[in-house]
């Protein structure tokens, strides 16, 4: 760095003054004018997040949400070049900060998680599919699964519940099977079973539905397979006309 | 008539745009930042966009004017943008917006002295080297000089001399510095490096105090503005005119009605010169 030391201490007073709205009198600056500065800055920031986390920003009151907003600008150095990945971090600020606000909120994380998932499926660089035809035996096939997609646990039915109902009562475990159409790059949501979680994570893990059920079975998890198969392949359905499950391989 | 407008891409139009013939730019330009490492839906449209129109890119993120060292896993990724889309014109801002480690996601005045001239004419050669192409410096708005110790000619003059890059005059930005700092816009332009100039933006702005100006690019482009216009234009050679339309987004036709009059302009005193929108946008280092 070829710069003075002041000339750094300008520029870093400048970026201070913008994140944290101090002014520090020896900035060199119009003081009647630097203010559009911050005000600029923050725009960016708060329009941004309020963009990203919709469900979130109804949630808090505006005095919660503009502290949030704040102390986050002011404490987090935003590392993301690119201003739609920022509210990423914003997550992960909140999900590793202890703040007041969760004891208020116990669903904060949770409903958090939920709303950058969304920004960060429709987002995300394509990831190739399998090859994959469509006919074939659900039981005995390895299965074709859409790459662009997550499950979910949450601790609160933030995705089915008004978040200001939510309240302690309603912890419990829930999972959301969450995927990127192909076609259209909306990001759908279902709401599944714990049971339908793991099935889809063994399924993504190259195992046929049979070679599943054979390892529940020899855990006693379930005796009556037929009956099980009976109840999933329903449910396959359903996801291959959705694109989730788009054949086999 | 050559055209010689682009249009700045927005989320906004897209589909109206890509889906109509109602907008008819020369170009296209694209932030970076905002499409690069992408997939889905926006992927798609940014494919389309690139099939049917050529791109220029302007950016955000660069912060050249940045006390601490070049984001090189960026820029990695910007010369992979520029290729994937054959995209000939890269430029950047006179500014910074990342100081201490942080971003900030706007771009902050750089202290007009002779060791940020020296600092930021580096970092534009090293970034020029690794792009293997000119760069584009734009002139930026600013509301209040820090901590200066010269004027912002021969701030800007410097740099672009000492880095050898090119200058992307923004003509509205000169006509806001002249309104916010008190001085005279074509005296202001007659001064730079006018042989410099490979690209030009104009843009609206909002007067939001008796004498300030900010350049929101949410307004039509003022009649001083396009006067403005066509005092540069008969002091450069031909080249790419964007129109920049960024807030409070018009129909389509409003803002062609707004590429047409810029392209009168220009091809008064451009026609002569036979100017297409891509001659002039390749210059290998």
């Amino acid at each position: 760095m070829q710069l003075q030391k002041d000339t750094y201490r300008q520029q870093s007073d400048l970026a201070k003054y913008c994140r944290t709205n101090i002014l520090d009198d020896t900035l060199k600056v119009r003081h009647d004018r630097v203010h559009h500065y911050r005000r600029l800055v923050y725009n960016v920031v708060n329009d941004s997040l309020i963009s990203a986390y919709p469900l979130l920003n109804n949630l808090l009151s505006e005095t919660e949400w503009a502290s949030l907003v704040n102390d986050f600008f002011a404490t987090h150095s935003c590392q993301s070049t690119q201003v739609w990945k920022m509210p990423g971090e914003f997550y992960n600020y909140i999900k590793s900060t202890d703040l007041s606000l969760k004891s208020d909120y116990p669903h904060l994380t949770d409903l958090i998680y939920f709303e950058w998932i969304e920004v960060e499926m429709f987002m995300m660089e394509d990831i190739e599919y399998p090859l994959f035809k469509t006919e074939g035996d659900w039981e005995n096939d390895q299965i074709a699964v859409n790459p662009e997609h997550k499950i979910l646990q949450l601790n609160f039915p933030v995705h089915f519940k008004n978040s200001k109902s939510i309240t302690k009562e309603d912890k419990g475990e829930y999972f959301l099977l969450v995927y990127r159409e192909k076609e259209t790059g909306k990001v759908q949501f279902t709401d599944i079973s714990a049971m339908y979680g793991l099935l889809i994570e063994n399924i993504v893990n190259g195992l046929t539905l049979h070679e599943i059920l054979l390892a529940l079975k020899s855990t006693s998890k379930f005796e009556n397979t037929d009956q099980v198969v009976a109840q999933i392949i329903p449910f396959f359905n359903a996801l291959q006309k959705k694109g989730f499950l788009p054949g086999f391989i | 008539m050559n055209k010689n407008v682009g249009i700045g891409f927005r989320k906004d139009f897209a589909e109206e745009f890509l889906s109509s013939d109602i907008l008819d730019p020369a170009f296209v330009e694209l932030a970076p930042e905002n499409w690069m490492g992408i997939g889905g839906y926006w992927k798609k449209i940014i494919k389309q966009l690139s099939e049917k129109h050529s791109i220029t890119s302007h950016g955000l993120s660069l912060s050249i004017g940045s006390p601490e060292p070049l984001d090189w896993d960026f820029l990695i990724n910007v010369k992979a943008f520029i290729k994937e889309y054959d995209i000939q014109i890269y430029s950047e801002h006179l500014s910074f917006s990342k100081c201490d480690n942080a971003h900030l996601y706007d771009l902050l005045p750089i202290p007009f002295r002779e060791d940020t001239i020296k600092h930021v004419a580096n970092r534009i050669k090293e970034v020029q080297d690794f792009l293997e192409m000119k760069i584009a410096i734009e002139n930026v708005s600013y509301y209040t000089p820090v901590a200066a110790e010269m004027s912002e000619l021969e701030f800007i003059n410097t740099i672009i001399n000492e880095a050898d890059c090119n200058l992307l005059l923004d003509v509205n930005n000169v006509f806001v510095n002249a309104f916010n700092h008190q001085y005279n816009a074509k005296e202001f332009i007659k001064g730079l490096p006018l042989d410099k100039v490979s690209y030009i933006h104009m843009a609206g702005h909002e007067q939001v105090e008796p004498d300030l100006i900010i350049d929101t690019h949410g307004e039509d482009i003022i009649p001083p503005v396009f006067d403005l216009f066509d005092y540069t234009t008969q002091r450069v050679q031909p080249v790419p005119v964007l129109l920049e339309r960024d807030f409070n987004i018009p129909a389509l036709h409003h803002m062609q009605s707004e590429i047409n009059e810029l392209e009168k302009i220009a091809n008064n005193h451009w026609n002569k010169k036979h100017a297409t929108s891509k001659r002039y946008i390749s210059t290998a280092v």
